[in-house]
This record gives C-alpha cells, structure tokens and sequence, in this order.
C-alpha cells in the first residue's frame, strides 16, 4: 500500500473539527473531496466514528464516582500498610534465620562435647543456668571465655547479639525512611 | 519517617498517614462526570465487549487517583489529566490482552448480551461494527483516538506508547483499510437487493 496523502486533508480535518460538514465546507472543497480516495475517506471515516461516539457515550453505564473514589483511597492506604509493614516481615525473617543459626550452632557444640544430651538434660536442674544470680558474677570475672563454656551460656549469648542486631536494623531501616 | 511517629500508629492498629491524594473527592466527581462517557466508548468499541469496558473503565479511574501525580494535574490541567486517563486505560486493554483468555459463555454475565443488542440497534453499530471487527485492536485504538476523540498523532503516541514517527503511516493504513470495508460493507447490500 503507498502511503499517499492529499494535501487538502489537513483542511478538512479541521472543517470537521468545527461542525457539521457539508454546512462548513466551500463548493470547491467539496468538489475536491468527492474526487479525492483519501479526503473522501478521512470524512467517512471520520463522520461515522464521531458518530458512533456520540451514540455509545450516550448509553454508557456509569458506576457512582463516590465507590470509585473510596476504592482508590482503600488501595492507597493498602499499599501504604505494605510499605511499613515491609521491614517487620523483613525483621520476621532475619530473627527465624538467626534462631536457626543459633539452633545449629548449639548443635555443634553439643556434638563436640560427645553427644551428651541425656546427661546435660539430667543435670539441668542443678545447673548454673537456671540460677542467674550465680551466672552474672562468672561473666563478670572470666569474659568472654566463660561464655564458651556451656552451650546454654553459648546460645544466650547468640540469642542476644541477635535480638540486638534485630532492633538496630530495625531502627537504622526506620532512621532513613524518607516516606 | 521518625520511629516515634511510626511506631505507635503500628501498634494502636492505625493506618499509617498516607499521602493526601492529588484530587478531592469533588473535584474528582466532576472530572470523573466530564471524562467517563467517551472513557467507556473507547473501551467499549475497541474491546468490542461492554462488560470488560465497564470493569476497565472502573480500573482506569481507581489507577488514575492511586498514581500519585498531582504536578500533571495541577500544572498541565484537565487536557493532560484526561489524556493520562486514557493511557492507563489502553495499558489496562493491553494486559487484558495478553492474558490467556479462559472466560466460558457460562461465565458472561447477561448485562454482556443486553448491552451488545442495544448497542446493536443503533445505526452506527450497523454500520461501523462489522468493519471495526475485522480491523486489528491496535488498529481500531488509533482510529477511535484520531477520529472520535480528536487526538493528534503526538497525543496518540503518548497514550498508546507507539513511536510518534510510526502513528501518521499506521493510521494512513487503519484508514485505508476501514473505508473500504465500510464501502464494500454498503455496497453488498445493493449487490444482494
């Protein structure tokens, strides 16, 4: 197909554009556009679309702009929950991967001391453990080593360096938050 | 955002503040009055489907107000705002598109086949449905763009995201091919009579 257009189209257009046709139009002009295949199609084309978009706007079903305007504001304050909400499953994430950082390692050191689960179970009760008034001293006087020494004192330790590193993230992600 | 502000909206269960939208509901009621009825038409008559025009319409609008973009309306006025609207409904028609397609005839709902004989009986449906349903999609949006919306071939490259140079020659084809449809369309009736 060659692309071919008549120079008279612009003209028409804009005829078009101000009413009704053959109302708007010169003699001559309209001469011209019986005769011309390509201004003759810009009117057809262009009387019937306008036309049709007369008759289709008219029977447009529209819904109430009340409900359209309250489901974009619901969708805004949605999207705007996920965003905050977004580093507290980030939070979520990273306590549950360091707990299991923190399972694994107490697991390890459990299987160095030779397995002695039902043993270290038996003794609990009399631990040092679960009398924290007796652990705080020994922290005090033999940091970091002591904190080594059981696994229990080992995996509170991690326990807490995690819940700090938690916190800080937390308030570093909240610090530089610029929405 | 501070934690201190933060911080107790999360744990009251409040939303957090959420950025005042570009339009107030009233404004938004009159643009929404002025722009819906050739909104719809665009959809209804490249889709071809007034049921999706109805749901794509509805899209359009919840889209339009969820963007935040109050510079375009404020600075470019209801011209740019309307041309925005329209562009955001053509992305909708697309991704509708490019969807697979599963809807069953059991699914439609019955306003679908209402709407599509009412629509039927008026004379530009006669007329111009036929030929708009052998016309591709891209090519029944920039003929409904250019000739029933007026847009000019900068403005529809804008709203079909089309390069501005390719629309003139698209559109020169669209032309072409839809008046001698219509022309074949009116002359088979005499050629049966």
């Amino acid at each position: 197909m060659t692309f071919k257009s008549c120079s008279h189209e612009k003209e028409v257009a804009q005829l078009l554009a101000r009413g009704p046709w053959p109302q708007v139009c010169t003699e001559e002009l309209r001469t011209h556009v019986s005769q011309c295949r390509s201004c003759g199609d810009l009117l057809l084309v262009s009387q019937l679309f306008r036309q049709a978009r007369t008759e289709v706007a008219s029977a447009a079903p529209l819904a109430s702009p009340g409900a359209i305007w309250w489901r974009a504001q619901l969708r805004r304050r949605n999207a705007a929950v996920e965003r905050v909400g977004r580093p507290i499953l980030g939070a979520q994430i990273f306590a549950l991967a360091a707990n299991l950082l923190v399972a694994v390692a107490f697991l390890i050191v459990q299987a160095r001391h030779g397995l002695g689960w039902l043993t270290w179970l038996e003794q609990l009760p009399q631990s040092s453990a679960l009398h924290f008034e007796k652990l705080w001293p020994s922290l005090d006087k033999l940091w970091p080593a002591a904190l080594f020494n059981s696994g229990w004192s080992f995996a509170l330790t991690i326990s807490a360096l995690a819940a700090l590193l938690l916190f800080s993230g937390v308030a570093v992600y909240l610090a530089t938050e610029k929405e | 955002m501070p934690w201190e502000s933060a911080l107790p909206n999360v744990l009251a269960g409040d939303a957090p503040q959420v950025a005042e939208p570009p339009m107030d509901s009233d404004a938004f009621a009159g643009f929404y009055e002025r722009s819906a009825r050739p909104l719809w038409a665009y959809l209804a008559r490249v889709s071809a489907n007034p049921a999706l025009a109805d749901d794509l319409a509805q899209e359009s609008y919840v889209h339009f107000l969820s963007a935040a973009r109050p510079e375009l309306l404020l600075a470019e006025g209801e011209v740019a705002a309307r041309r925005y609207l329209f562009r955001i409904a053509t992305n909708l028609l697309r991704d509708h598109w490019r969807r697979p397609q599963s809807t069953s005839m059991e699914e439609m709902p019955e306003e679908f086949f209402a709407a599509t004989s009412n629509a039927a009986q008026s004379d530009s449906q006669a007329i111009l449905g036929p030929a708009l349903a052998e016309m591709r999609p891209r090519d029944r949006q920039l003929l409904w763009l250019a000739y029933a919306e007026g847009y000019s071939h900068r403005e529809i490259a804008e709203i079909t995201g089309l390069a501005s140079a390719s629309i003139r020659l698209l559109l020169f084809r669209a032309r072409r091919k839809i008046a001698r449809l219509l022309r074949e369309q009116a002359a088979s009736p005499r050629r049966e009579s």
